[in-house]
């Protein structure tokens, strides 16, 4: 079986299971929303403030979206022992990962779009001209939140406490995504694209550090 | 590498133990190829923890075991590719159909995609293939899982209490499956606190509190049945 049809199946199940509860819809999308229109009304109108926070803001509204996203899809996994299902499988366990990964940022990048056109109305901070490069980040960073919370997802799923430890967990690894795509973003707001070029080179390079931790530990983290 | 034994299964002082407290304590146990096994045994016996080392599902504490000519640890990928096991979990996504929950093991277990419709067809689910799971009884996720072992014929069949949950027919259809698994040549290794089901077994080997107590020949079984 091949490493691309695993993850490929993988992901498009986890897509169906998504539009069948509709989770990212009905829970993620509003929260994040609510979220940034809650910022920004306590921020006041204060528009060099607004701009200065407009990135912080958007990655971490996010990250918390993430973090909903990321136990969604293991929610799933834990309903029936599904999880012992992929354990199981004689596939290998890399491309689970990378599947779930996959899905997860699928479900990530539109809501991170939506969530910077949201950020552009609310507080007129728009990436003037730089919207490959706002796209390249949108991609990196969900990249690389997605690794991290695909990886520990999985382990977080058999913690009896897993509402707890999930984000202890997560969290502080996914400090250093959050940094550099909220910088990225930051200077491509403000026109300064060939320094945000050196921003996506770092998001570029967790995402490949997260990504390989991930194919190589997955396996060994669902194994009793 | 495979060794060529007529062993599907031996095991050698099998321990398993959750924390403290040991479920499985220095079990040996040894099935031929081809053998219907029955294990039984009272509640919290051990048995399905040993099921699930013979399934690799679990890692053993200590011992050391063969499954299909591989070992139990290094060998855990070969013996997924030739085993199934239908446990109290049936390990179905609720929010899939019950076709795209097989379609989804086929791809798994490299199965071909297109028998997922004849084997539900083959547990009386035709009708409900594209149905999510959420709305189905305990029985009808049963007949799903038993569904997905019709998908291969794997060399060794492990049914953990398969009959729990569901009505007569379902569970004719349970026996029907044991009896061409073991007509094929296949091996089972049943847990069943059903004794009706003792006829259908070459041996009942009997567990309590994490130990075997003796394993009964097919002749012997069927004469304390009669």
């Amino acid at each position: 079986m091949s490493f691309a049809r695993v993850a490929l199946g993988v992901a498009l199940k986890d897509l169906r299971i998504e539009l069948g509860g509709r989770y990212a819809a009905g829970t993620v999308l509003p929260f994040a929303c609510t979220q940034l229109v809650a910022f920004g009304l306590s921020l006041g109108p204060g528009r060099s403030l607004l701009e200065e926070t407009a990135p912080a803001l958007l990655w971490i509204a996010v990250l918390f979206a993430a973090v909903l996203a990321f136990r969604g899809a293991y929610e799933a996994e834990g309903d029936d022992g599904a999880l012992e299902g992929l354990l199981l499988a004689p596939v290998d366990k890399a491309a689970v990962f990378a599947g779930k990964a996959a899905a997860v940022m699928a479900q990530l990048v539109p809501l991170a779009c939506v969530l910077a056109l949201l950020t552009e109305l609310l507080f007129g901070v728009g990436p003037h001209g730089g919207l490959p490069a706002l796209l390249a980040t949108v991609a990196l960073g969900t990249a690389g939140l997605a690794a991290v919370g695909s990886l520990f997802g999985v382990l977080t799923e058999a913690a009896k406490a897993r509402e707890a430890v999930f984000p202890l967990l997560v969290l502080p690894l996914t400090t250093p995504v959050l940094l550099a795509a909220i910088r990225a973003t930051a200077l491509i707001q403000a026109g300064s694209q060939a320094e945000a070029a050196n921003w996506l080179g770092l998001l570029a390079a967790f995402d490949v550090v997260f990504l390989a931790a991930g194919a190589a530990l997955f396996g060994h983290l669902i194994e009793d | 590498m495979p060794c060529f034994i007529e062993q599907a299964v031996s095991l050698r002082r099998i321990s398993r133990a959750f924390g403290p407290v040991p479920a499985v304590s220095r079990v040996s146990l040894e099935v031929a190829r081809g053998e219907v096994v029955l294990l039984r045994g009272p509640n919290g016996a051990g048995k399905s923890t040993l099921l699930r080392i013979v399934a690799t599902a679990l890692s053993p504490t200590s011992g050391s075991g063969r499954v299909l000519g591989f070992d139990l640890l290094d060998g855990r990928e070969e013996i997924r590719r030739r085993i199934e096991l239908i446990g109290h979990r049936t390990r179905l996504y609720e929010d899939l159909t019950a076709i795209q929950n097989l379609r989804f093991a086929a791809l798994l277990y490299g199965a071909d995609p297109a028998l997922a419709a004849a084997a539900l067809e083959e547990v009386g689910l035709g009708s409900a293939a594209r149905e999510r799971v959420r709305g189905f009884s305990q029985g009808m996720r049963q007949r799903v899982a038993l569904a997905r072992a019709h998908l291969r014929s794997p060399e060794l069949l492990l049914l953990d209490e398969p009959y729990a949950g569901l009505d007569r027919d379902a569970g004719e259809l349970v026996d029907a499956m044991v009896t061409a698994a073991r007509t094929e040549g296949r091996t089972v290794l049943l847990v069943t606190h059903d004794a009706s089901r003792a006829g259908l077994a070459s041996r009942v080997v009997v567990m309590r509190a994490g130990h075997l107590h003796g394993a009964t020949p097919a002749a012997e079984t069927a004469a304390v049945r009669a």
